[in-house]
């Protein structure tokens, strides 16, 4: 037992259900790691904050009961296994970003490149359930962003943060994806990310504030967001429901002074409710990666580098006719065809062209425009 | 004194054939019924009983038995009153016994004497053979017309027809036909107003025997347009029609004036129905289900996601013979059931809408979507979606084309089919579409490119090759060619999930 390196129980006490980020805080401040252990195993005295939190005879069994169901030894074997680095605050490695921070996480795992915290770095965030012109946007300015050598922070959740993520991979850029999770690191959520968890790990950094093997839970998502807003410049909400989450990153930010930007989107769009809100409060708005550059104060003439290497054919002239009418907003195939006072099965050939050369996504039978070709 | 009587029993959508045999001799006074008799059938002593008396007939004080050959067959209903009525009086020398030859009975007799009509006439007419002049209560006269035509006899009450028997008056006239009016016009399709790509949908639905799927928020005419359809179908011919007038027949629904149903029929079970009651089965009888009232015609199944999945899955093999064959541990019987298949979906448990309005998580669709089972899905060639029609919509169309336009134009498109390929579009097997459907190099490239970008999967494919070769039979083209593929395509929402995002 003696072998095992301080971090060893911190990681241990982390994975403690019962142990919020604030208790988890103070033990260590108060306490060595190995001390802190002990205390929460009920053997040691607790001291500073800890002795009010362990007086509550309730809290005390629950920390006693499940430290003493926990191993140390596991969780530090877990950690080696996986290869994740452990990190906890005040030790050299810990990031200086955020040990400023107004609640830095006690202990933090860390799989991939750490120096990448020292780059430049934006967060995108926004809805799980995004249209297809969200996504797109998602993964042209995570795209844009990566040639221009910054590094994109998201939550790794499906729709707008997966679709950020995806585009920086396929840049293949000098920026790189730095996703923050709310789970273990060896518990890949969502599970369609796998591969996506693989890419980021390897390619970029993977941070989660829990051991391996602790199982993502509704309340560490919002905690999750606290980290992704506290390591980011600036925060881009992609698009985002009127009470979305990602608007909780967004007042996450705002509290530690990040500025907070956003990709406007149609008024009828639902998801887009909560970004436009953030619009309306001040956001400043975000049309392409330049944008996004010029508030970082960096060289934005990368912006145009995605349109300059567009491989989409341009639609023919007939599609165009088709293309202009979806592009206000969203239409069905008979909304289209009346709009255009064609035949059905007409503009059914113009769409199925323009789908195939990527300008028009269709989902439920609406169709909507991703990107826009040069006029 | 012993009397045979010819009459017949239903199993299934099928008559079998019984003689009722009645022996009446000295002894104690008893009334036995023997051969198999169900719990109705056993009850039919006492209301002969009742009706012979209240006739002013003679209840005879001796041992009666009456046996219902063949004897090893179970036999169920109240359709064996009358013979048994007959049986009795004839065996007794109330009834001429020589009158009763050639003669066949069936119906339920009531306490006060009359005759009442059963469920199944028809098939038990058609079961007695063509030797035999069926009896039956003049309720039923139409039912039993239509297989018989005029050798049917009938009689409204059980006094009626001793007299008649006994040649002391005359056999009561059939009630008139064209007094019954009950020709319900079917809906007409020019009440439907835009929803342009769910007409073209219904009308490639009809012309190809192409299984349905309406997929659309609710109050979007899902139910409307599915409606719709049995009048874009051809009548049926003289086979399906008997098949079906059959199994209209067994399972007791009312039949149309004529006797034969001709248009075809319309069934739309709600879902909490049951397994037997939509397949068949239950009872010593085993009943038609939905599925076989449906044969010839639709069956529409709203809100397809409530079924429970048992029963879903249980018409996975009636859909693919067009038969249903039921086997129980006494008895099995095989019921016709060939029908399209039109059900109804939401895309997602809000209802959907435009894109950013559903509010629900991708997990939420896709437990909604896995609860219709991905073999079933896989039958529907067309999945349509259907939007609630804007306002712009309802006012720029109108009314759109009638219902006689269109089914004018599926039975030129079907007549093209049977006379190129021999069947309907829907059934063409994998191997040979290529030669009997052959795709030009520009629909090619577009399929192509959908598989590519994995927005199609292999079995839809098949699919859309299939509902493009029925739109080029509208058209009249002989190659399948770009414009047909891409409306197939249109016609075919995604609901599989792939790594992609939805895949047709």
């Amino acid at each position: 037992m003696s072998a095992l390196p301080p971090e060893a129980y911190a990681a241990a006490l982390a994975g403690l259900p019962a142990m919020t980020v604030h208790r988890l805080g103070a033990l260590l401040r108060h306490h060595q790691p190995e001390l802190a252990w002990q205390v929460a195993l009920g053997s040691a005295a607790p001291q500073g904050l800890m002795r009010k939190v362990m007086a509550d005879p309730a809290t005390r069994a629950a920390i006693v009961r499940q430290a003493n169901a926990a191993s140390p030894e596991q969780t530090w074997r877990r950690c080696e296994a996986l290869g994740s680095e452990v990190l906890v605050s005040g030790s050299a490695r810990y990031p200086s970003l955020l040990a400023a921070d107004p609640l830095p996480p006690p202990v933090l795992f860390a799989l991939g490149s750490l120096d990448l915290l020292e780059g430049r770095r934006v967060a995108i965030v926004g809805t799980r359930n995004a249209t297809a012109a969200g996504r797109e946007a998602a993964r042209s300015l995570g795209e844009g962003l990566a040639h221009a050598g910054v590094h994109v922070l998201s939550g790794l959740a499906r729709g707008i943060d997966g679709c950020a993520h995806r585009g920086v991979l396929s840049a293949g850029g000098a920026g790189r994806p730095l996703g923050v999770v709310a789970s273990g690191l060896d518990v890949v959520y969502p599970r369609e990310h796998r591969d996506l968890w693989r890419s980021v790990a390897d390619g970029g950094l993977l941070l989660s504030e829990v051991p391996p093997g602790v199982t993502p839970q509704p309340f560490r998502f919002p905690l999750r967001n606290r980290i992704v807003a506290a390591l980011a410049e600036v925060v881009v909400v992609v698009e985002s429901r009127e009470r979305g989450g990602s608007l909780l990153t967004a007042n996450e930010a705002l509290d530690r002074n990040v500025p907070v930007m956003a990709v406007p989107g149609n008024p009828t769009n639902r998801a887009a409710a909560g970004s436009n809100a953030l619009l309306r409060d001040g956001a400043a708005p975000v049309l392409d990666a330049g944008d996004v550059l010029v508030a970082l104060q960096l060289d934005h003439r990368w912006a145009n580098a995605s349109a300059a290497t567009e491989r989409r054919r341009p639609p023919s002239r007939d599609e165009r006719v088709v293309y202009d009418i979806v592009r206000h907003e969203p239409r069905t195939l008979e909304g289209v065809a009346l709009a255009a006072g064609l035949e059905l099965v007409d503009v059914a050939v113009r769409l199925g062209r323009l789908e195939i050369a990527g300008w028009v996504s269709q989902a439920d039978g609406w169709f909507e425009v991703v990107g826009s070709p040069a006029p | 004194m012993l009397a045979a009587i010819r009459s017949a029993t239903l199993f299934g959508v099928e008559g079998r054939p019984v003689t009722v045999e009645v022996h009446v001799a000295t002894g104690l006074p008893s009334f036995q019924i023997v051969g198999l008799p169900d719990e109705a059938c056993r009850e039919s002593r006492d209301r002969v009983r009742a009706a012979v008396l209240s006739s002013g007939l003679v209840w005879p004080a001796s041992r009666v038995t009456v046996n219902l050959a063949p004897s090893s067959q179970r036999k169920g209903g109240s359709g064996l009153d009358l013979a048994i009525a007959i049986g009795l009086l004839a065996a007794s020398q109330q009834v001429h016994p020589d009158s009763v030859d050639g003669l066949g009975f069936l119906g339920e007799v009531g306490l006060d004497g009359s005759l009442r009509g059963v469920a199944g006439v028809a098939p038990m007419v058609a079961a007695l053979g063509s030797g035999v002049r069926p009896v039956v209560p003049s309720a039923s006269a139409r039912e039993a017309q239509g297989v018989a035509g005029d050798a049917v006899r009938v009689a409204g009450t059980l006094r009626q027809l001793v007299d008649a028997l006994n040649a002391e008056a005359p056999w009561p006239e059939p009630p008139d036909n064209d007094l019954v009016d009950d020709i319900v016009p079917l809906p007409d399709l020019a009440d439907v107003s835009g929803q342009a790509a769910a007409r073209t949908a219904l009308e490639v639905a009809a012309a190809g025997g192409h299984h349905l799927l309406l997929v659309g928020p609710p109050g979007s005419g899902k139910t409307m347009l599915a409606q719709r359809l049995p009048g874009l179908l051809p009548p049926l011919d003289a086979a399906i029609a008997l098949e079906a007038t059959m199994v209209h027949s067994a399972a007791g629904v009312r039949l149309p004036p004529g006797g034969l149903v001709r248009v075809p029929p319309f069934r739309a079970p709600h879902h909490s129905s049951s397994m037997v009651s939509l397949v068949g089965g239950g009872g010593t009888t085993l009943r038609p289900g939905e599925i076989s009232l449906a044969h010839g015609g639709v069956l529409f199944l709203d809100e397809l996601g409530e079924f429970a999945p048992v029963v879903l899955d249980g018409m996975r093999q009636p859909l693919e013979e067009g038969v249903i064959r039921l086997a129980r541990a006494r008895a099995s019987a095989s019921m016709p059931a060939r029908f399209l298949l039109v059900a109804a979906t939401n895309p997602c448990p809000c209802g959907g809408g435009p894109p950013g309005n559903c509010e629900c998580d991708e997990a939420a669709r896709l437990r909604y979507l896995r609860r219709l089972s991905g073999p079933l899905l896989d039958r529907f060639d067309l999945r349509v979606p259907v939007h609630r029609p804007d306002v712009d919509d309802l006012l720029a169309s109108g009314g759109g084309e009638s219902t006689a336009l269109v089914a004018a134009r599926v039975a030129a498109a079907r007549q093209r089919s049977m006379d190129r390929i021999g069947m309907l579009t829907a059934h063409i097997p994998p191997a040979q579409m290529d030669a009997l459907a052959p795709l030009d190099p520009d629909a090619r490239a577009l399929l192509r490119a959908e598989l590519e970008a994995d927005r199609l999967t292999g079995r839809g494919y098949h699919r859309v090759r299939r509902v493009a070769r029925t739109l080029a039979d509208l058209r009249g083209d002989e190659l399948v060619g770009e414009a047909n593929v891409a409306m197939a395509l249109q016609l075919r929402v995604r609901l599989r999930v792939t790594s992609r995002g939805f895949a047709a």
